[in-house]
């Protein structure tokens, strides 16, 4: 018993894949939503995912509990932007930018007038993406990660590596500025 | 801003708990939309809601944006990239895996009709992978996979027992650490871990409580590993947990009065056997603080050997 063949590491390639499957796998939907965002478009999301998979594999073993979709989508999420900074530089956000989003004043209320309510839920789903595609990265990614990826605020805030207030205010802001186009109310620019 | 002067104002600050900064109490309703709030600020922001109208038309705002939100269609996996990434985890040889490995790290976007190449499917597994709904498809692949590790893993228990014991001593804990809770049973008392364990499987192994040590004993349960239930204790070191397992010994089984450092699916392992029980300690804490839980344990033992009379 003392000392596996191969000095102690028992981790063989197959348990590997068994965790893989166990761990990214269920998940890959999620990631592409996340890559789909982040990049724009369904392609270059199944690249990046892609390679945020061979990440994922060639660092399973170091998965050792915890939310196996959080921790995946924090794979996605870096692999996004380091995707993004290689083929998109000009659009990748600066790091200084999200500071100055977070400081802007809280979104414009909007009147208590519940046909606003109603001509949201009728919005069709072009318009809906088309009003999250328009939002500011930052905004937007917390949007997605919490209504695509369904992740908690906590869990958003580690990924983030921010606060879970200005989790928080970037949804809130988030929403606010989807509710306000779609609300049909243009004479606020988002 | 809304005009302030359309919101019931109240004298004084309000007694439950939530926010005074009207965009605070806004954040909270967002918060309760979410299903982040608990029952108490969960109620405070429903009767906040039901004294001001605006808190109130916020409200269904949020709910008319989320469903407008889950109307938006989520992108679906291909079969050629679900095959793609399943491919990824697929064993190889080493060449092979590095030169897929290198190909991969390029990420030249192919164009569709290689990418269909990266992996050949037979057209009847193409079929089935379009008349399912992708969820299904991964859940597939991946309890597949499992059972198909775990059929081989059967296969190489004859000639590698102690390698395939410890992957199913990883692979319980790592499944402790997923579900609810890490325990079957939760106390911090031998005489109500061990009296459980003798009941459910008949054999318990000593328990004792090393909290002053900054070990404290969280509970037990029950592996099964191989065909035969087993023991194993739960106990906490700061933000870690550790799982010990103890087999009853077999005449057959080797001795190993020495702890012997292993590590197996990404855990550490500590193995050292007594006269009754060959034990299996395992914990994604560090390597040291591992190696000196062992240590005051087996002290713990040889000091107090009527927590650790087996049965």
């Amino acid at each position: 018993m003392a000392g596996a063949p191969d000095g102690g590491t028992v981790l063989s390639e197959k348990m590997l894949a068994a965790r893989f499957a166990e761990v990214v796998l269920p998940h890959l939907g999620d990631a592409l939503s996340l890559a789909r965002w982040l990049t724009g478009n369904q392609a270059d999301a199944e690249d990046v995912v892609q390679e945020a998979c061979i990440k994922a594999h060639a660092g399973i073993a170091g998965f050792a509990g915890g939310n196996p979709r959080a921790w995946l989508l924090t794979i996605v999420r870096n692999a996004s932007y380091t995707w993004m900074a290689k083929n998109r530089p000009r659009s990748v956000v600066a790091v200084g930018d999200l500071a100055d989003l977070d400081d802007v004043s809280p979104p414009p209320d909007n009147d208590a007038d519940s046909p606003e309510a109603a001509l949201i839920a009728k919005a069709n789903s072009a318009a809906v993406e088309a009003a999250i595609a328009r939002l500011p990265q930052a905004f937007r990614e917390t949007l997605v990660l919490r209504e695509m990826n369904g992740l908690s605020y906590r869990e958003i805030a580690a990924m983030l590596g921010v606060p879970q207030g200005t989790v928080m205010s970037r949804l809130a802001r988030a929403r606010g500025l989807l509710m306000t186009e779609l609300g049909g109310r243009h004479h606020e620019p988002a | 801003m809304s005009p302030h002067e359309n919101r019931p104002r109240e004298d004084g600050p309000r007694e439950d708990g939530l926010p005074q900064d009207p965009q605070d109490v806004k954040l909270m309703i967002h918060a309760l939309v979410d299903g982040e709030l608990d029952a108490a600020a969960a109620l405070a922001v429903e009767r906040r809601m039901a004294a001001d109208p605006e808190l109130a038309a916020e409200h269904a705002r949020l709910l008319a944006l989320r469903g407008a939100v889950a109307n938006v269609p989520r992108p679906t996996p291909s079969d050629d990239f679900l095959a793609r990434i399943a491919a990824i985890a697929e064993v190889k040889s080493p060449e092979e895996a590095e030169a897929s490995k290198a190909a991969s790290a390029k990420a030249e976007p192919l164009p569709p009709q290689q990418q269909g190449n990266v992996v050949a499917m037979r057209p009847r597994a193409s079929r089935w992978f379009k008349s399912f709904d992708w969820r299904q498809m991964a859940a597939s692949i991946a309890l597949t996979a499992v059972l198909a590790s775990g059929a081989t893993q059967w296969l190489a228990t004859a000639d590698n027992g102690a390698e395939s014991f410890a992957v199913a001593v990883a692979n319980g804990h790592r499944r402790s650490l997923l579900a609810a809770t890490p325990v079957d049973i939760v106390s911090s008392d031998r005489h109500t871990v061990k009296p459980w364990l003798d009941g459910r499987i008949g054999v318990s192994p000593p328990a004792p409580d090393m909290a002053k040590d900054g070990y404290a004993l969280l509970g037990g349960r029950v592996e099964v590993i191989g065909d035969k239930p087993m023991p194993a204790l739960v106990y906490r070191h700061h933000e870690h947990l550790i799982t010990l397992v103890a087999a009853p010994r077999q005449n057959e089984a080797k001795s190993v009065p020495v702890a012997d450092d292993l590590s197996a699916g990404g855990f550490l392992l500590v193995h050292w056997t007594d006269d009754a029980f060959s034990y299996w300690a395992i914990s994604d804490a560090e390597r040291p603080a591992l190696d000196d839980f062992v240590a005051r344990f087996r002290a713990a033992i040889i000091a107090n050997p009527a927590a650790g009379s087996p049965g």
